[in-house]
């Protein structure tokens, strides 16, 4: 958003002088030309000290500097998306391990009295009908039953700790997919 | 086979208070008497779609989607992914009969197909 406005400073510039430099550009904003070159290429941002002192030597009025440094606390699209996605595959994780309902639906598909009816497994299960729901669909997004609401977490079957472990793996293959890395250490 | 858009799905982290407000507001019968405890909408008129409600994850945002008619789940969802479509819930069999799959379009913006019972 600044760096628009920005660039829009020093086309106009350029407009009224051909010759007008970046140099003499970051010159007037009393900063260095290769930080203003990053800049206005969009390969970081203005530093939020300078960007105050920049709108300054560009006269610009106080409210729209106050939406510049709002605007600079926005993630760009990139970070934001993936932000997105961390917080999706973590809740995926975080959901696994607090609701025992993934690991009993499992457990009851394998059972030939198994009814693929979500009332019945919310009474089987003791969560509501919506809590079933949402624990099957992330069943079957994560590959853990199939299309006719089967186990397909493989043979001999798993108990629940190793169902779980499981599923956690199957949440890092799918959060890799999305370039999202769990590690050790925390990061991500 | 033509693909019809053959119902609307609102994704909600409230389903019940979303049905609750639609009924309210458009006079919308919501109905979820049936094996997926689906909250059915049946907006009474022969105009235009009927659709359901569907709770949303808590990480997920409130939205909501359409479903396509196409006569094999399968073979739509392939055709898909070669459109660089992304799998979001493979193809699976509902209590009733019908058969559906949700995708991510390269957009990212998610979609359903769906076959009828005996279609």
């Amino acid at each position: 958003m600044f760096r628009d406005r920005l660039q829009r400073e020093f086309d106009a510039r350029k407009q009224g002088n051909p010759r007008y430099s970046l140099r003499a550009f970051a010159a007037f904003l009393e900063t260095d030309h290769s930080t203003l070159s990053q800049v206005l290429k969009g390969l970081r941002r203005a530093p939020v000290r300078q960007l105050r002192a920049w709108c300054r030597k560009l006269n610009i009025q106080p409210e729209e500097i106050t939406i510049y440094l709002a605007a600079e606390h926005v993630p760009d699209a990139i970070t934001a998306e993936r932000q997105s996605q961390l917080l999706h595959w973590s809740a995926e994780a975080m959901a696994i391990v607090s609701a025992p309902v993934h690991w009993h639906i499992v457990r009851l598909s394998r059972d030939r009295g198994f009814h693929p009816d979500c009332r019945w497994l919310a009474a089987q299960t003791g969560v509501t009908v919506d809590e079933v729901n949402l624990a099957l669909t992330r069943l079957l997004r994560l590959g853990l039953i199939d299309g006719q609401w089967k186990d397909r977490t493989g043979r001999p079957p798993v108990d629940e700790a190793a169902f779980r472990k499981l599923a956690l793996a199957r949440v890092q293959e799918k959060a890799a997919e999305d370039h999202i890395k769990f590690t050790p250490k925390g990061n991500l | 086979m033509n693909h019809p858009v053959m119902q609307f799905q609102i994704i909600s982290k409230s389903p019940e208070e979303t049905a609750r407000f639609y009924g309210s507001l458009f006079g919308w019968r919501i109905d979820s008497d049936n094996p997926m405890g689906y909250r059915r909408i049946d907006t009474g008129s022969a105009e235009g779609i009927h659709g359901g409600i569907w709770p949303a994850p808590p990480q997920a945002p409130n939205f909501v989607q359409l479903f396509m008619a196409v006569d094999d789940v399968g073979a739509s969802v392939a055709q898909a992914v070669e459109l660089g479509a992304k799998v979001l819930i493979p193809a699976t069999k509902l209590p009733e009969g019908d058969e559906m799959a949700v995708l991510h379009d390269p957009q990212g913006m998610p979609f359903a197909v769906w076959r009828r019972p005996n279609a």
